[in-house]
């Protein structure tokens, strides 16, 4: 039990603190927002080349081989500095891949940014991939993926798609080349800095798979519960940001001739916001740290989820709430952040069912 | 980044819990829940000198003092598990009043008190609180004269709980009326048997006797005034520092929420099974995400005092959010359990031991008790975030 990074994680997060601070300055992250793609060419390529889209990539596979706990350290300070969403959606798109297939032939040119790969698995009324009715279907052609995905992450901008689908009685993942016949996109616009669209396949041509047919299920499920994990670092990351940035709000901001943070009302609403923090920090970490390690012991990562994502929801709130009317412009960092939270929220830490997998720990053993 | 027992942890723990399977027994559970003897009953009493007897009034104690000198994050082990087995806590006589003399006593001083505390010849109640002097301690007014060797000590002090069983009081007086108020107070040892005390019942709404303390021309010696004059202010916050473990501690609520979804999982309502109602699922499991984030900022505390920090602010918000999620704990359990759940302890028909009802009495006090959520609130802001006092 020592709550501490090792030092090289000290030293990528204030590596990646340091840099990411300097590049997310409002009048980028606004210009970013106009941008097709959510984040320009350049600092995309800046990005890769600093080697940050190679750490969930093994070292065989032309990576640095970094652990989930890395991995998360990096996320999280991405989310801290409110870097492009495209950007993480790239790092965590091959850390996804390298969990499934440690010695992908495409993971080379994921690390680089060379590639760019796009994850596509929820559909609109599936959540679950027993749920999906999208399938692959083999002819003599060879196989083809045919159904609809919805609110898949950078999408557009992705060369190709990883796909998860029903084949053979079970769940299928395979590659679909985005230029690729019978491939239809429509952009969506969505809050939360990512660039989502929905996504129409039509006997699109499978290029490649993961695994065997039917027998994605289970791999999906372990590689999607490290996607969650990275999520609680990135809102934890993102709660600390508000945190830090409302401190230094009510401690500079005067009215009735003080400083607010003068205020009892408002010194309590700092204090509650510290406390949850705090509890979403650990919460976070052990669980991430056991997912990592494959020694959970029991609801440790629903248990994080639960708490995790309504707790960043109402961080951002209060922040809202202190920060009055200078918060609540549009190049005002707040309400990027407030976005994020309700957006990482929804895909990864959806609260219904994390409680319903923490209540049927407790009752119905 | 490590969340995980190591081997020690996990050993030391291992080793608590077989004394508590050892020790704790139903017998004892049902005295703990009677009302009055305050858990020193017979049986609470035998528990305590059988942790007395392994050397365990002295965890946190110097070695130097025959103590184990365990980690922070030990001591938090060993309240996590006797408090989750619903098992006596050690007396404050070993975990505040002893430690607080061992740092600031004279030789003469530990030589006289810390020897009779070991073997458990004397135990103290704690005398801060008074009638006008409750969350701004530092107002209080009971105060010591000194005549020739002896002081003289006049004044009430409130909430003076054991001092009906207790053999002596740690008193904190004002000893220098002319100094500020924080500067002018000190500790001192008052014996009970002393001429001019006299201990007046008072019943609290949870079924807990306390005491209000009165102090009538009480004479002392001059040498029971422990450390230094004027100092008393710091010594009891400074006490207050061996205490942060255990006040933010969600022990005693884990073990009522753990009894209270025991009975969920046997009760029928309306011929379908309660825990199948998706109410009562949801409501409990956010509660026990809750017991986790609480666990997690009780153990944030210990791992910063091993680190060597004054966890000021971590342990501010322990207690805060223990004492909340207490009263969240019996507010749900009363009404998931429905009418049941404002049954007394004694009733046979009671579920979850009765203590659900009892938890929403005993809750309130967590949170006003123990310097009040308030001035939580202020310790967080000042001391964790650096927000500004005027």
């Amino acid at each position: 039990m020592d709550f501490e990074f090792s030092p090289e994680q000290q030293e990528l997060r204030a590596a990646v603190r340091q840099l990411a601070a300097r590049q997310c300055v409002p009048e980028r992250l606004l210009a970013w927002e106009s941008e097709p793609a959510g984040v320009d060419e350049a600092t995309r390529r800046q990005i890769a080349d600093l080697g940050w889209l190679a750490v969930g990539v093994p070292e065989a596979a032309g990576g640095t081989g970094g652990s989930l706990v890395d991995l998360a350290c990096l996320v999280g300070e991405c989310a801290r500095a409110l870097v492009p969403r495209p950007i993480v959606g790239a790092i965590r798109a091959a850390a996804l891949l390298a969990d499934l297939e440690p010695r992908h032939p495409l993971l080379p040119q994921l690390a680089t940014g060379e590639r760019i790969l796009a994850v596509a698995l929820d559909e609109e009324s599936a959540r679950e991939p027993r749920a999906y009715r999208s399938e692959v279907v083999s002819s003599a052609d060879g196989a083809a993926v045919s159904g609809a995905k919805a609110y898949v992450p950078d999408a557009a901008e992705a060369d190709l798609h990883l796909v998860a689908a029903r084949e053979a009685g079970g769940i299928s993942l395979v590659l679909v080349e985005r230029r690729a016949p019978g491939v239809r996109l429509a952009p969506i616009k969505t809050f939360g800095g990512d660039r989502q669209a929905h996504v129409e396949y039509q006997r699109a041509p499978v290029t490649g798979r993961l695994g065997a047919p039917g027998a994605a299920a289970v791999p999906l499920a372990g590689a999607w519960r490290r996607q969650v994990a990275l999520a609680l670092a990135e809102m934890v990351g993102g709660m600390e940001a508000v945190l830090e940035m409302t401190v230094a709000y009510v401690k500079e901001r005067e009215q009735f001739g003080q400083k607010i943070a003068l205020f009892q009302a408002v010194r309590h609403q700092i204090a509650d916001m510290g406390t949850a923090c705090t509890a979403a920090r650990h919460l976070a970490w052990q669980a991430i740290t056991r997912v990592c390690s494959g020694t959970e012991e029991g609801t440790e990562l629903a248990s994080a989820c639960a708490y995790v994502g309504q707790a960043f929801k109402r961080l951002c709130w209060t922040g809202h709430h202190l920060h009055g009317g200078a918060g609540f412009v549009v190049e005002h960092r707040m309400r990027f952040h407030s976005e994020r939270a309700q957006s990482l929220c929804i895909r990864y830490a959806p609260e219904a069912p994390a409680l319903a997998e923490v209540a049927a720990a407790l009752l119905d053993g | 980044m490590n969340y995980d027992l190591s081997p020690r942890e996990r050993a030391w723990r291992d080793e608590v819990r077989a004394f508590i399977r050892e020790h704790v027994d139903e017998d004892l559970s049902r005295e703990t829940r009677e009302v009055g003897n305050e858990g020193r009953g017979p049986r609470a009493l035998k528990f305590l000198q059988a942790l007395r007897d392994r050397g365990w009034w002295g965890l946190a104690w110097p070695k130097e003092y025959g103590g184990l000198e365990k980690t922070a994050v030990e001591q938090w082990i060993f309240i996590d598990e006797i408090e989750t087995a619903g098992a006596p806590m050690l007396p404050l006589t070993a975990t505040s009043v002893a430690p607080t003399i061992m740092r600031i006593g004279t030789e003469e001083q530990k030589r006289e008190w810390l020897p009779r505390i070991s073997n458990a010849e004397i135990d103290f109640a704690l005398g801060y609180s008074e009638p006008e002097a409750g969350t701004d301690l530092a107002s209080l007014r009971t105060h010591a004269v000194l005549d020739g060797d002896e002081w003289v000590v006049n004044g009430q002090k409130m909430w003076n709980t054991m001092a009906h069983m207790a053999t002596h009081n740690w008193l904190a007086v004002r000893t220098e009326p002319d100094a500020p108020k924080h500067k002018g107070i000190s500790m001192m040892i008052v014996p009970m048997d002393a001429p001019g005390v006299s201990v007046q019942p008072i019943w609290v709404w949870p079924g807990l006797r306390t005491n209000a303390l009165f102090l009538d021309n009480v004479r002392v010696p001059r040498s029971y005034l422990i450390g230094e004059r004027g100092m008393g202010f710091y010594y009891a916050a400074m006490a207050l520092n061996f205490e942060r473990l255990s006040i933010g501690s969600i022990g005693m609520a884990r073990r009522h929420f753990r009894a209270l979804v025991a009975a969920v999982k046997e009760r029928v309502v309306d011929g379908r099974a309660l825990r199948e109602d998706p109410w009562v699922r949801e409501r409990l499991a956010r509660l026990q995400v809750e017991i986790d984030a609480a666990r997690m900022l009780g153990l944030e505390t210990a791992v910063a005092l091993d680190r060597g920090g004054v966890p000021a602010a971590e342990s501010s918000m322990a207690k805060i959010y223990v004492s909340e999620l207490t009263q969240r704990i019996a507010d749900a359990g009363c009404e998931i359990l429905g009418l049941n759940g404002q049954t007394h302890a004694q009733e046979a028909t009671a579920l979850a031991e009765g203590r659900m009802q009892w938890l929403y009495r005993i809750a309130p006090m967590l949170a006003f008790g123990g310097g009040t959520n308030e001035v939580q609130r202020d310790i967080i802001g000042f001391m964790g975030y650096g927000l500004p006092r005027k």
